[in-house]
């Protein structure tokens, strides 16, 4: 198996893009379903980073997300984006709730490490998996949220990326006031070429 | 978690009122009351007071224009405010970001990126100051302004529960669409290549004065082969083997029988009335036993587990009669608003699901508490599921013989939606929409298939498979699949009973099931049931 193993190392800048596409993917549903912005019954269970994961069977959402994730990817690959957002609002006075960032670097490839010291796969997965796992355990502590909740995802992007005109528009930063907010930073996880930092901020008050 | 306010440490507050002593501008002093005024940060901040101040300003949200520049001169030489966060209520567990090295989850980042969603709101806002000054304050946050925040222009799609959008993707995915080589024929019966079921009734029976309301259950078929059915103020019982029909008394005057249910080896027969008595019958004797009251509104819904006999009230209680014990409630059920019309205990007793009249479906544990509880007062269960999926009471339940923790109920007319649930993990298997009100469901004994009865408009008898368009009259109100698993009957309100030959029972099965199947059965005519 040694062999094989060595050939995985070497993750390219695709791999590593289609990698971290798919994090956000589990990690987006993973974050609506326990912020119970969609109903609990909309979601079956997979299996992923060997653990089960539940992903949503609502094929509007689906689309949704995967229309999103689709440019992410794109803009991930030529480096443009640098955070993605998600925020939870209040459906009915639009105030934010809570915003769930993902910092996206690009980590840069140190000269003596040209070959070889890739992570293996196996070490990426289980950082994935000890970030899914620490946001469902923010459940215990975050307030809860009554009142019915919509969600929206950001990507802040680089003033020179490629913007599919009409699909994608500049908003309002989504932002929580200051003094309202509170910060937890989460775990990170990195391949090659990206590291995510991930980190949330909801709002308390009172 | 608890979000209530908690008190704040008291050395803080302690510390907070000596800031609030009059200060002399010297420099020295104010170096002093920084000093004084917060010892925690001192003992953390590394950096010199100049940014220190214009950081805790920052995290605080209180970067005014004009301001930082200004502030930024003025910290060194008099009274700098306490900073605004120190009065941020948290709960206790709660880490904040000013506790930074102290806890695991605390951010260990500069305090610039979390005033980046702040500053970039201000950037973004014309009249917010000169270009000058947007630049010289983004440049000391560090936080770059050649960014775009975007979002997708449309919004995400609502929660499924939305009945609008239910709605639109009835329209969009007709009930049938995806089945294979379905041919509708003029005829009405609908059928594909693997199954074949006929159109025709096997037996009508005629059963005049047969109740027609929703929310009752009228019909029951045993495991000894009889049927019961309720027709207004009495019960009879029609016995499939022989075709004769005997009468199970009548309810007092002035109420009517709500409904009918066999006990699960047949022997007994429980009767719901109008004004909330439960009444136990000795089928083979044809004599009552005894009569349990104490509900105060009609009894809807009847389903036994062996010797415990649960009752679905008007009131949306569930009621657990022992009915060996004189002291009968044994426990009680309190989930519903609405009338329950719907309740179904699992073959192993172990669960029991309820519908009801306010759209809700309850999964309950069906084991009683073992400490019998004396006087007036008995144990209540707490639902281990709640589903408000439906949008319309629900009556038709049913648990799969085959596969123990499935459960699929059907919404009435305004809901008219089949959903499939775990009932060990709570989820939503599946959702099928039909063409109109389900007034029963029931999971084929020897296949992999689900029957369901409907009523206005297709007044249909229909599974995923196949379906018999207005096989009444009326709406088909009530149904009951025979003890060999072939045959169903259904109830409706064209004042009718018609016996239908569904499933057909597999080889192996049919020997030792075939004494169980009456061979009245297969004579056809019409009879009347009185």
């Amino acid at each position: 198996m040694a062999p094989k193993q060595s050939t995985r190392h070497a993750i390219t800048l695709k791999g590593s893009t289609a990698l971290v596409t798919e994090f956000f993917k589990f990690a987006v549903n993973t974050i609506l379903f326990q912020r119970e912005v969609y109903p609990s019954d909309d979601f079956h269970m997979v299996k992923k980073y060997g653990q089960v994961v539940l992903v949503t069977q609502d094929l509007a959402l689906e689309n949704y997300l995967e229309k999103i994730l689709q440019q992410v990817q794109k803009w991930i690959l030529t480096g443009s984006v640098t955070q993605l957002v998600l925020a939870i609002l209040a459906k009915d006075t639009r105030t934010t709730l809570e915003r769930w960032v993902f910092d996206i670097k690009l980590v840069e490839p140190s000269a003596d490490s040209k070959e070889g010291t890739g992570k293996p796969e196996a070490e990426i997965q289980s950082e994935i998996r000890a970030i899914l796992k620490q946001i469902v355990s923010m459940v215990t502590f975050l307030p809860v949220m009554p009142e019915e909740k919509v969600f929206n995802i950001l990507a802040y992007t680089s003033d020179s990326a490629d913007v599919p005109a009409g699909e994608w528009v500049d908003t309002d930063p989504l932002a929580i006031e200051a003094s309202k907010s509170q910060q937890v930073k989460m775990r990170s996880f990195s391949t090659d070429v990206h590291r995510i930092e991930a980190m949330v901020a909801y709002r308390y008050e009172e | 978690m608890s979000m209530q306010k908690t008190p704040q440490t008291p050395s803080r507050r302690r510390v907070r009122s000596e800031v609030k002593t009059p200060l002399t501008p010297s420099l020295l002093s104010a170096f002093n009351t920084v000093s004084i005024e917060s010892p925690i940060k001192r003992a953390t901040s590394t950096s010199i007071p100049l940014s220190d101040a214009f950081q805790r300003q920052a995290s605080a949200g209180v970067i005014r224009k004009g301001g930082v520049e200004s502030r930024i001169d003025v910290v060194t030489l008099d009274y700098v405010p306490p900073p605004k966060s120190a009065e941020v209520k948290r709960s206790r567990s709660t880490p904040a970001i000013n506790r930074a090295e102290r806890d695991r989850f605390i951010t260990s980042r500069d305090h610039t990126l979390e005033v980046s969603a702040t500053l970039d709101q201000m950037s973004l806002n014309a009249p917010s100051g000169s270009p000058t000054h947007t630049a010289r304050l983004a440049a000391a946050a560090g936080v770059p302004l050649n960014r775009r925040i975007l979002g997708y222009h449309l919004p995400p799609p609502s929660a499924s529960s939305d009945t609008t959008l239910a709605l639109q993707r009835e329209f969009a995915r007709p009930l049938y669409a995806n089945r294979p080589g379905a041919i509708a024929t003029s005829t009405g019966a609908t059928t594909n290549k693997t199954r074949k079921i006929s159109t025709q009734p096997e037996r009508v029976l005629d059963a005049p004065g047969m109740v027609d309301d929703f929310y009752l259950n009228l019909l029951s078929w045993s495991s000894l082969n009889c049927v019961a059915v309720a027709l207004e103020s009495s019960t009879y019982i029609w016995k499939a083997d022989t075709g004769a029909v005997v009468q199970m008394g009548e309810a007092p005057a002035g109420t009517y029988v709500s409904s009918v249910n066999f006990s699960n080896d047949g022997a007994f027969l429980g009767i719901g009335l109008g004004t909330g008595e439960v009444e136990l019958w000795d089928v083979e004797r044809g004599v009552k036993l005894r009569t349990m009251a104490g509900h105060q509104a009609q009894v809807a819904v009847l389903s036994w587990w062996q010797h415990l006999l649960s009752s679905g009230c008007g009131d949306g209680s569930v009621w657990h009669h022992d009915v060996r014990v004189p002291r009968h409630k044994v426990m009680e059920l309190l989930g519903h608003s609405g009338e329950v019309c719907g309740l179904q205990w699992r073959k192993d007793g172990e669960l029991i699901a309820s519908g009801g009249n306010d759209n809700v479906v309850n999964i309950w544990d069906g084991r009683l508490g073992d400490a019998p509880v004396g006087g007036d007062v008995v144990a209540t269960g707490n639902a281990k599921w709640t589903k408000r999926t439906h949008t319309a009471a629900v009556k038709a339940l049913a648990w799969s013989p085959w596969q123990p923790n499935l459960l699929a109920s059907g919404g009435g007319t305004n809901d008219a939606t089949i959903n499939v649930w775990n009932s060990t993990t709570g989820a939503r298997l599946h959702t099928q929409t039909t063409p109109s009100q389900i007034t029963s469901l029931h999971f084929a004994p020897h296949r992999k298939e689900l029957l369901s009865t409907h009523g206005y408009p297709t007044n249909a008898i229909g599974g995923v498979v196949a379906e018999i368009r207005d096989a009444h009259d009326s709406r088909v109100l009530f149904s009951a699949v025979s003890p060999a698993g072939d045959m169903v009957v259904t109830g409706a309100g064209d004042e009718s009973l018609k016996f239908w030959k569904i499933w057909d029972i597999p080889a192996s099965d049919k020997k030792s099931k075939a004494s169980g199947r009456g061979e009245g059965v297969t004579r056809s005519g019409v009879l009347s049931i009185r």
